[in-house]
């Protein structure tokens, strides 16, 4: 009993000393002005400023890849709001068999790798349809396809937890149509999983570099991986930004997640 | 007459859903196989060219990390399940981990490789702090850009994807099993032999094969690490199909990507089945 | 050696609750006694300190006569059921049964012919080869019952085995339940909160409150003669009645002029509770005589009984009435008399 007990806390202290040490390190050479070799007892809280940071927030490559970074999240997760959110609650007003048949291809994007979904997109539209490939605003079908499993799980579990044939019958006699039913009786609703599914899209547009490299899109990871040769200090310091964020959207993710369930 | 026409029109609420889902994943999906099936002038299918001739050992060394990183990930998340499911009265806890995991399990591209180069690089922290106890893991001539490297990279998203799969299968264990166990004569050890294990084996397996597909597909982190001259799969295919070099052998690429969606495409689907079985027994 | 359980003054507390205080009964070979209480009140923390899923604080387990609190649950003997989903999920009805014989090494033969006398037992042999979740949840409890009686315990402890299956299903296992009882002659400790199927089954009831025992006894003396007031308000319908003693022994209902005698009590003068079963008080048409005069208010037709709920005049007492023989002629709204069978009458202070 008592050892068993010892040996989880073992196992978790160790598998927590191996999360917390790469963010510590990043974290410390992005925000300490000492060289690892220097290193000593004696200089440890030395020298520590968030100056290389602050100048690569100053860098106008930085915004622009920020801005746009920030454009293209926002724009999946309204895409992905707009497309799924109608097609899942009339699929939960139709047969299970719908429903089914959007869940299984709902993870088919699991199936396909990043890297192969963005060479046959590229492939595909090349000659068809170059804008999409030229425009940055051709990433966003391409993200929400990417983030479809977790958002599609999101909006599902918020659609059950809803009673929605009740609510739809309800406003459907008082003489509202689908479409209003969907945008003030549903959406409504459901603000805890848009909520939710908006952060997923978020964390994955943010931190998505496969996709963006190969389309030669300066989305704000791939800013990360070339500005790391002539500023690594401050782009190090940009990495913990965006693993802060990361974890921030993570966080509000769960935490809406829960009140969907309950 | 009025009600089938209603009906059709039902369906017509399903149209922009599923054409766009053609559009951007059939459409590519469909347009990487019928270049990988193309046999252009070359005398031998891309499809097969790509696993016979040079890009064997990408395979490989993907598939061989693939599998590595996902068996010790696998058994260090999972043990991390039993850890905190076991100290669940330990407030907080049991939050504080999974919503970590939940973190964790999906950091990957560039931040992770940098905290990996910040920490285990020539010049890392961690690095430096283990020669300080003379471990020297430079001098064992372990390299983060390399195999064992990458391992250790991928064990940042791994360990905790795996203890995100095995929580809730471990949770589905009822009290009443072990102690029906027990009152029958049944040691721990052969609780956990005869009762538990065989109850969890799908929910493990099933998250071994995740695991699989996802370092599989994994491409941003190695990448990075590497600075884009690694062998994986993945960053071959960019070799092949960014921009302008050998346009001769874009098929090749194509069939290197085809393979990728075959291998994942077995591996997810084998977790799912495997975690309809796991779930099967919860009700 | 005989097979018998015997608590001795056993106590269990968590934290400030305390689950079991001096808990003392001993059920021997051949009976079966049912902990009957509210919720909470321990009946489960007793099965499993027995059991040794929990350590006592204080006190003593002895099965067959010896002392088994340092054992572990797998050396204890002990044969559980539980309230539900305690059949392994993975295993066919046939691999449950055996799972007790595996672990003790038996052979497979010895284990095949036994599984068979088992699945005789509770008419189950068609179904050997299904999966818990192929049979109903009646069928469940009794391959749970099987399975532990599989290791041939020498005692049988059933934790609310019924309570998850609905009204007729557990009537039945309940029969079932008690007849392979009665056959395999082995002390059994059988929880519920239903006070019905407790009076149904069992040999002695022992009702509890708050972790203590408030009454062992037969299923008939606890209903008739209860211990305590807390027994008579558990078990069976009871009139829970405001009544003001005007001297010792002598008592009239709070607002009413009648007076009637009552046995001696404890309690002497003041307030009062007086408890009285309903088919313990006769009915007869207004005229005929000196009772409590009152009002039926409503009939409930219960089949083999009719009960009526009487509303004593110029008070606001509603007493139900359950008296087989002429319950029946009455109806809403004739006047009705009431006499006590005062030596049913149970006082008490609250
Ligand atoms: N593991 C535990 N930790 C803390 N308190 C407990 C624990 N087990 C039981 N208790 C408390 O001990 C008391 C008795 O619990 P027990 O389960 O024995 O009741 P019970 O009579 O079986 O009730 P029920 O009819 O609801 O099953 C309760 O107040 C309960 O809250
Ligand atoms: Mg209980």
């Amino acid at each position: 009993m008592k050892i068993s007990r010892l040996s989880a806390w073992f196992t978790i202290g160790i598998v927590a000393v191996f999360y917390i040490v790469p963010m510590l390190a990043m974290a410390r050479f992005a925000f300490q002005r000492v060289p690892v070799i220097k290193l000593s007892w004696g200089n440890v809280f030395q020298k520590w400023t968030l100056q290389p940071l602050v100048d690569s927030f100053g860098a106008t490559e930085f915004q622009r890849a920020a801005s746009l970074s920030v454009t293209l999240a926002i724009a999946t997760a309204l895409v992905t709001i707009v497309l799924l959110l109608p097609t899942m609650a009339f699929a939960h007003l139709s047969s299970p068999r719908t429903r089914r048949f959007i869940e299984i291809s709902a993870v088919l994007p699991f199936v396909v790798p990043a890297i192969a979904l963005v060479v046959g997109f590229a492939g595909t539209f090349r000659d068809t349809l170059p804008i999409l490939i030229r425009s940055s605003f051709g990433l966003v079908p391409l993200y929400v396809i990417t983030a479809l499993p977790f958002t599609h799980r999101t909006l599902e579990n918020g659609l059950a937890a809803l009673d929605i044939r009740t609510l739809v019958n309800a406003s459907r006699s008082l003489g509202a149509s689908w479409w209003r039913t969907i945008a003030f009786v549903i959406a409504p609703n459901m603000r805890a999983s848009i909520a939710t599914a908006s952060f997923l899209a978020f964390t994955v547009v943010l931190g998505e570099f496969t996709i963006a490299s190969l389309l030669l899109k300066n989305t704000l990871p791939l800013y990360l991986s070339y500005s790391q040769g002539s500023n690594p200090q401050g782009t190090f310091g940009l990495g913990i930004v965006l693993v802060v964020i990361s974890t921030v959207f993570v966080a509000m993710s769960n935490r809406f997640g829960k009140k969907v369930r309950s | 007459m009025a009600g089938s026409s209603k009906r059709r029109a039902r369906h017509l609420v399903f149209l922009p859903y599923v054409a766009f889902l053609t559009i951007f994943l059939g459409c590519p999906g469909l347009y990487v196989f019928r270049s990988a099936f193309a046999t252009g002038t070359a005398e031998r299918s891309p499809m097969i060219e790509a696993v016979i001739g040079q890009f064997r050992g990408s395979f490989v060394f993907s598939l061989q990390l693939s599998f590595i990183s996902a068996s010790i990930g696998a058994v260090i998340g999972a043990l991390v399940a039993v850890a905190v499911v076991r100290l669940d009265t330990v407030r907080g806890l049991r939050n504080t981990v999974v919503g970590y995991s939940a973190v964790a399990a999906n950091m990957g591209g560039i931040p992770l490789a940098f905290a990996f180069l910040a920490a285990f690089g020539m010049q890392g922290l961690a690095t430096r702090l283990l020669r300080e106890i003379n471990i020297d893991i430079v001098g064992w001539g372990f390299r983060i850009s390399d195999f064992w490297g990458i391992v250790l990279v991928y064990l940042y998203f791994q360990i905790p994807l795996m203890t995100l799969v095995l929580v809730p299968a471990l949770d589905g264990l009822r009290r009443t099993w072990a102690e029906a166990a027990q009152s029958l004569g049944a040691s721990s050890a052969q609780y956990w032999r005869l009762v538990a294990l065989p109850i969890l084996t799908p929910a493990l397996l099933g998250g071994f094969l995740l695991l699989v597909a996802n370092a599989f597909a994994a491409y941003a982190t190695a990448f990075a690490l590497s600075s884009g001259g690694s062998r994986l799969v993945p960053v071959q295919i960019r070799f092949f199909l960014q921009g302008d070099t050998i346009t001769g052998k874009t098929n090749l690429g194509y069939a290197l990507a085809a393979w990728m969606v075959i291998i994942t495409g077995v591996l997810v689907t084998g977790f799912q089945l495997l975690m309809r079985r796991a779930e099967r027994w919860r009700r | 050696m005989t097979r018998n359980i015997e608590f001795r003054d056993v106590a269990k507390s968590f934290g400030a609750v305390n689950a079991l205080v001096d808990f003392a009964i001993r059920v021997d070979e051949g009976e079966l006694v049912t902990l009957l209480g509210p919720s909470g009140c321990g009946k489960s923390t007793a099965l499993r300190v027995a059991a040794g899923f929990e350590i006592c604080d204080s006190g003593d387990v002895l099965i067959g006569g010896t002392s088994v609190v340092a054992l572990p649950a797998s050396k204890r003997g002990t044969g559980m059921v539980f309230q539900n989903y305690s059949l392994f999920p993975h295993l066919t009805v046939h691999e449950n049964l055996e799972f007790g014989m595996k672990v003790r090494k038996m052979s497979r033969s010895q284990r095949t012919a036994r599984v068979g006398e088992l699945l005789d037992l509770v008419r189950l042999a068609g179904l050997a080869e299904r999966y818990p979740h192929q049979i109903s949840g009646g069928q469940q409890q009794r391959v749970a019952l099987a399975r532990a009686l599989a290791i041939e315990p020498q005692v049988l402890l059933l934790d609310e085995p019924l309570s998850a299956l609905d009204a007729t299903v557990r009537v039945e296992v309940r029969e079932e339940i008690r007849r392979i009882q009665r056959t395999s002659g082995i002390a059994t400790v059988f929880v519920t909160h239903d006070q019905e199927e407790a009076l149904a089954i069992s040999d002695r009831i022992c009702v509890m409150c708050d972790g203590r025992v408030e009454q062992i006894a037969t299923p008939h003396v606890v209903y008739r003669s209860p211990a305590t007031p807390f027994v008579a308000r558990f078990v069976g319908k009871v009139n829970d009645l405001a009544v003001e003693m005007t001297a010792p022994s002598r008592v009239r209902l709070r607002g009413h002029a009648l007076e009637f005698a009552v046995p001696p009590s404890e309690v002497q003068s003041g307030e009062a509770r007086l408890l009285i079963r309903p088919e313990d008080i006769c009915v007869a048409g207004s005229a005929g005589g000196d009772g409590l005069q009152g009002r039926v208010d409503g009939v409930q037709f219960g089949g083999a009984t009719t009960s009526l709920d009487v509303a004593i005049a110029g008070t606001n007492h509603v007493v139900r009435v359950s008296d087989s023989t002429r319950a029946m002629q009455f109806g809403i709204g004739d006047a009705v008399s009431l006499r006590f069978d005062t030596e049913r009458v149970l006082l008490t202070r609250e």
